[in-house]
């Protein structure tokens, strides 16, 4: 199998934060790979170097071959890219748009027409195309812009955060259409997220990433199997001293505390809970609850990030997640 | 080249389709030159000591106001360009296989475009207002061409200025700072004779008294013995401004 992407030792720095750490790693042609982690993880400044937007401090990368660097505009005619913000001029319509991008694209003009249609009907907004962008839902706008980064027919579609700031259901629809693009198109998609579901429904193959730095690259079910083992997450009034009971007696993976929760993985959680409970009551810690799980990617996240994605997540900069969010009501 | 000029056009393009579907913005600003024609205009023909020859004050601040109009909407170029940047919607033009000049090129032609519009509105208020123009064609023509280059001239200076300024709160500062001397300190309102010696000097540097005069030249006087002077100034400041704006935005994205 060709390669689409490949990414060699990467490293870009913002004055003194290290967005992207010596960062390596490859991409199969009709594969979706994602980059999981949770915001400022590095992500968006990786996908600027592969449109070779951002100049990297270090390494390099090849989209099918074609280094970025020097042939910036050859490998952009390969990729079809979706921001995470809106980018679509929503004051024309959206046949406009697609039109404008398919001569952005160079796609000769005989064929420009049906291949506008053709994207109008795979989206399923034929009947909307002539109608103001700023009038179209939040799903809809999406959609198009999806359809916008394909009309010149790309090999490579890299979507920044396809799916923030939509409605369940709608998220649902651009996953499935994402699916179909491989499928029927053997389109190669590149894309990130900060959504578990999202990169373990969808993608063939994940990368962690957190703090610039990727942990790991492997597919959803190796990555959860690599956990080797059930999760388990309890609350308890005394999590130090719980810590330090524990830290060593449960698997090789550290347990972390988060507030009053601990989380820790165990080969078996059958055999651990009540190890578990007694080992902890004997030294007086009192458990007030206790759950265990099959392996998510959130604990593959903890095995390889030394965090929960959900816990970055949280403390992490969410005001720009809502900037989007705040930008988007704004445009519709 | 071609390709620039290709993907220029596109922008072009995407920036007139913009413009046909939003028209009120075009339409407030027409409002500014019928306000300064009939509310300056008139006050100001009442002084007689202008040495303004046989011409009217009202014909002689015409193609001045044209000029003051042309260069408010295309001081707004960078505006736009910062807030569509903000918003990421330049990210999507950045991303395409597009040489980086054409991007500059095709908005900077746009407030070419926008300037045209203005053009029109001047001439039809100036006719029903009773200033003598001159409407022999190839004089017209030349009046379409000088506001459409002096549109480009702007539009790329405005771009110049908000690639190195970066943020939209300094890049509005800028351009109110920048729009008064450029237009005070220009034949547009009153002749360069009547100002203090060292304004004299400013206006020759100044490109907003070339255009002045040019159009002044073109639609009042018909006196064409300075044309080449005031199309030479605007030509080199136009040239100057597209070179900055072009080299400064490489910076952005390359």
């Amino acid at each position: 199998m060709s390669r689409a992407v490949s990414v060699a030792s990467l490293s870009k720095s913002y004055g003194r934060l290290k967005a992207l750490d010596n960062i390596s790693f490859e991409v199969d042609e009709r594969e979706i790979f994602g980059f999981l982690g949770p915001n400022g993880a590095g992500k968006t400044t990786a996908i600027k170097i592969m449109l070779g937007l951002t100049r990297p401090d270090k390494g390099h990368v090849e989209i099918f071959g074609i280094d970025v660097q020097s042939k910036p505009d050859r490998a952009r005619e390969n990729i079809g890219y979706v921001s995470q913000n809106l980018s679509l001029s929503n004051e024309i319509t959206g046949y406009e748009n697609l039109l404008i991008s398919a001569k952005l694209y160079g796609v000769p003009s005989s064929i420009r027409k049906s291949r506008i249609t053709e994207i109008m009907d795979l989206l399923g907004i034929q009947d909307r195309a002539n109608d103001l962008v700023k009038k179209y839902s939040g799903g809809m706008m999406r959609r198009l812009e999806i359809g916008a980064a394909l009309v010149h027919r790309p090999r490579l579609l890299i979507l920044d955060e396809p799916t923030i700031g939509l409605d369940p259901q709608v998220r649902l629809v651009v996953r499935e259409l994402l699916r179909r693009l491989v499928d029927e198109f053997g389109i190669t998609i590149f894309l990130t997220t900060h959504d578990m579901g999202e990169a373990d429904e969808l993608c063939e193959k994940i990368a962690i990433i957190n703090s610039g730095k990727i942990g790991v690259v492997d597919t959803p079910t190796n990555l959860k199997r690599s956990v080797g083992g059930d999760s388990i997450q309890f609350e308890t009034k005394a999590p130090e001293k719980a810590l330090s009971i524990l830290t060593g007696k449960f698997g090789d993976t550290k347990p972390i505390a988060k507030n009053n929760t601990i989380s820790m993985i165990v080969n078996s959680a059958e055999t651990a809970l009540p190890l578990l409970i007694n080992t902890l009551t004997r030294a007086g810690v009192i458990v007030d609850a206790i759950h265990s799980h099959r392996p998510t990617l959130d604990d593959v996240f903890l095995k390889y990030a030394g965090s929960r994605l959900t816990d970055v997540e949280r403390e992490g900069d969410y005001s720009h997640v809502k900037q989007v969010r705040r930008t988007f009501r704004r445009m519709r | 080249m071609f390709a620039i000029l290709e993907k220029t056009a596109v922008i072009w393009e995407l920036e007139l389709r913009k413009m046909r579907h939003d028209q009120t913005d075009l339409l407030i600003r027409a409002i500014q030159p019928v306000l300064w024609l009939t509310i300056f205009g008139s006050v100001f023909r009442q002084f007689r000591e202008l040495p303004l020859g046989e011409v009217s004050y009202l014909s002689f601040i015409t193609p001045g106001v044209l000029a003051q109009s042309v260069l408010f909407i295309a001081i707004f170029t960078g505006v736009s360009l910062v807030w569509e940047r903000d918003l990421g919607q330049l990210d999507r033009l950045l991303a395409a296989p597009a040489p980086r000049t054409s991007i500059v090129l095709g908005k900077a032609f746009s407030g070419g475009v926008k300037g045209l519009f203005q053009a029109g509105v001047i001439f039809a208020i100036a006719f029903v207002m009773g200033v003598d123009l001159i409407y022999n064609p190839i004089y017209v023509l030349a009046v379409i061409g000088v506001v459409f280059t002096f549109g480009v001239c702007f539009s790329s200076m405005s771009i110049f200025v908000t690639t190195l300024l970066n943020t939209r709160e300094r890049v509005m500062g800028m351009m109110q700072l920048l729009t008064m001397p450029l237009f005070f300190a220009s034949n547009a309102l009153y002749p360069i004779e009547i100002m203090p010696r060292w304004l004299q000097i400013v206006s020759i540097i100044n490109p907003m008294s070339y255009v002045v005069e040019a159009l002044r030249a073109l639609m009042i006087t018909g006196d064409l013995s300075r044309l080449p002077v005031a199309l030479g100034g605007m030509a080199i400041a136009t040239f100057i401004f597209i070179g900055a704006a072009a080299l400064a935005f490489r910076r952005v994205g390359r």
